[in-house]
């Protein structure tokens, strides 16, 4: 037998709903341990087996989420549509064995949940409850409708085959250390997180599993609570890995007094395991990529990232960082040789700033303070854009001066700047 | 079954033999791994083989010398097998790394303007052991730095390429490699005007320092542009 629980307008009676809706759940589990987590206000449970006649899981489903305070119908059938319909009779109907299609035949077609267009249809036909859907003839009702009206005739007849489908358990891996003395010096604090990272890593192992992002709360002496996220490059499971990605992001924080307590969880768990290569030794270790990402950001304050050419006009504007990922394959080519058979001129940005610039004709003859002679010079090219909100309108030169240095430059309105140097 | 009827001399003699080739095979592997060309024959036979990998190589010359253009391509080279990291001052143009071959999903941009931002960045990535090519610019540190950082790409088996202007003597002292970068002829796509464009030029690169290099030794290497900013 199943029990169906519906929590009419679940959405519109409860804000942060899956928070809610999870809790629920996890009540329920008390009735029964397969529990279908189908949509969200809506829940099945199986029922076999379990001890009680269907009155009493009735009283037990109400007393186990009267906390909540949200209105319930509970309905009880052999199945799912005929448990959900029998919700939607009254709160606390059950259905007999035998008696699905009677108890569903007085029922509006709506809770097929069909388009309106077919819904027309069928009222065209005079179809207008389930019963006279389901004396309609299988054969040429699914003909003239489909496929899917082999479903909704089923449904008439108060079958659904349908099974339960338990929901899958959300798997928590943590440790924590309280109560056993305060941490005054930073060893004592790896030590103490070595073993917290040994337990988590051992219990992720077991359950086949790789953590992708940690969280570190850290109890001071005088109250205060730290919380940081952690994030690994590539999960794992590795202690090594996780501790020096876990002390990188230590290294930089500072604590007002003693730490009293610590917790480690695994925020984000990922599926675990790596597929073994046989030539894979040469290649970078994503954890020490990690770990060195880590450090950077607790020393400078600023992550690595990486760099990503965008079309745009303006030299500045043709790029953009990206955090860094490493490839997620390290399949790299030994033999592969850079696309560019000579080098590149690189241009080299340099801070904007005005310079004094003499004209002859349209073109720069001196540049700079001292002046100095422009040999050669290409442009100007016109860069117009951004009209609609900063509108930016300059004219660029490549200059090369008597000394040899390769400049861009650009014109803005009546007054000159430098851009980049060629190197 | 056939050492067993060998004379212990015979067999000793066929072991050292064995052990030979294989020590010969393996030094050639090492030498050849220990050293990153830059992919310019005429450079790479006046470096004897590239910039060596372990130590500290410096790109001097003026701010528009072809000191970059030089560093891209062993940049270039690096991201081509492995991960490559580059200290940012904010002078960074990626678009022309890019047109370099450089991979720029493999190379890691870490920015820091003050000497000792530099210096612990290129601590951190040295010590990772995974970036075969860390990029620098020249900054200002105290000989220990210096000496700590040479350490730690001998250990990393990474090659440490500092951009400046001119080594400081202790920077110099540590440098397996040097090498001092002029622009020397600027080549342009036709005559002065909104048609023309910079089309390269051509950088006189000098063999200041290298093992078994003959120091003084200038190589020309061809810088081609296609920017394609005219309109």
């Amino acid at each position: 037998m199943l029990l169906c629980i519906h929590v009419p307008g679940f959405a519109v009676a409860v804000t942060r709903t899956r928070e809610v809706w999870n809790a629920m759940l996890d009540a329920l589990d008390a009735l029964s341990p397969l529990v279908d987590d189908l949509v969200e206000g809506t829940t099945y449970l199986d029922m076999r087996g379990i001890d009680g006649a269907p009155g009493d899981w009735v009283r037990r489903a109400h007393g186990v989420l009267a906390e909540f305070g949200l209105p319930l119908r509970v309905g009880i059938a052999a199945n799912k549509f005929v448990a959900r319909a029998a919700a939607n009779v009254r709160d606390g109907c059950i259905c007999e064995p035998g008696g699905e299609r009677a108890l569903v035949a007085p029922l509006p077609l709506d809770l097929l949940g069909l388009d309106p267009p077919t819904l027309e249809r069928l009222h065209l036909f005079g179809v207008r409850t389930l019963g006279e859907l389901a004396g309609l003839p299988h054969g040429p009702f699914v003909r003239r409708f489909g496929r899917a009206a082999s479903l909704w005739h089923a449904h008439a007849c108060g079958v659904d085959p349908e099974p339960v489908f338990p929901r899958a358990r959300e798997l928590q891996i943590d440790a924590s250390l309280y109560g056993e003395g305060t941490a005054e010096r930073a060893e004592q604090v790896y030590f103490a997180l070595r073993l917290l990272v040994e337990r988590v890593c051992r219990d992720l192992s077991r359950a086949g599993k790789a953590a992708a992002l940690l969280q570190v709360t850290l109890e001071c002496e005088n109250g205060d609570v730290r919380v940081l996220q952690v994030g690994l490059v590539r999960a794992t499971s590795d202690p090594h890995a996780m501790l020096d990605v876990l002390r990188a992001k230590i290294e930089g924080a500072s604590f007002g007094a003693p730490i009293s307590g610590l917790h480690l969880r695994v925020a984000r768990l990922e599926e675990g395991g790596t597929p073994a290569a046989l030539f894979a030794c040469g290649e970078p270790d994503p954890q020490a990529v990690a770990v060195a990402l880590a450090r950077l950001e607790a020393v400078l304050g600023a992550s690595g990232s990486r760099a990503r050419v965008v079309p745009a006009r303006r030299v500045e504007a043709r790029f953009v960082y990206d955090v860094f990922l490493p490839p997620a394959s390290f399949a790299y080519d030994a033999l592969a040789e850079p696309a560019a058979p000579s080098a590149v001129p690189q241009l080299r940005l340099l801070a904007v700033r005005e310079i004094d610039v003499v004209l002859r004709g349209n073109a720069p003859s001196f540049v700079g303070s001292p002046p100095r002679v422009v040999i050669d010079c290409a442009g100007p090219w016109r860069i117009d854009e951004g009209w609609f909100d900063t509108p930016v309108a300059r004219d660029e030169f490549d200059v090369l001066l008597e000394d040899g240095a390769l400049y861009r430059i650009y014109r803005q309105g009546e007054r000159w700047y430098v851009r980049g140097v060629y190197d | 079954m056939a050492l067993a009827i060998l004379s212990a001399t015979a067999r000793s003699e066929a072991f050292q033999a064995l052990k030979a080739s294989l020590d010969m095979r393996s030094a050639a592997l090492v030498e050849v791994e220990a050293i990153l060309p830059s992919g310019f024959a005429e450079l790479d036979r006046a470096l004897c083989g590239g910039l060596p990998r372990g130590g500290i190589a410096i790109l001097e010359g003026d701010p528009s010398s072809g000191r970059m253009a030089i560093a891209a391509r062993f940049l270039a080279q690096a991201t081509a097998r492995g991960l490559a990291a580059a200290v940012d001052d904010g002078r960074l143009y990626p678009p022309d790394l890019a047109r370099a071959g450089v991979a720029l999903e493999r190379l890691l941009v870490i920015p820091a303007e003050r000497p000792l931002e530099i210096a612990r960045a290129a601590d951190i990535l040295l010590r990772s052991r995974v970036f075969g090519v860390v990029l620098l610019p020249q900054a200002p540190l105290r000989t220990a730095l210096w000496s700590r950082l040479r350490d730690l790409a001998q250990k990393a088996a990474a090659l440490l390429l500092v951009v400046g202007t001119q080594a400081e003597s202790d920077l110099a002292s540590f440098a397996s490699a040097r090498l001092h970068c002029t622009i020397e002829r600027v080549s342009w796509t036709g005559a002065p005007g909104p048609f023309c464009e910079l089309a390269g030029y051509e950088i006189g690169a000098r063999v200041l320092k290298r093992r078994r290099a003959i120091p003084g030794t200038v190589v020309r290497v061809r810088a081609l542009a296609k920017r394609g900013d005219a309109l």
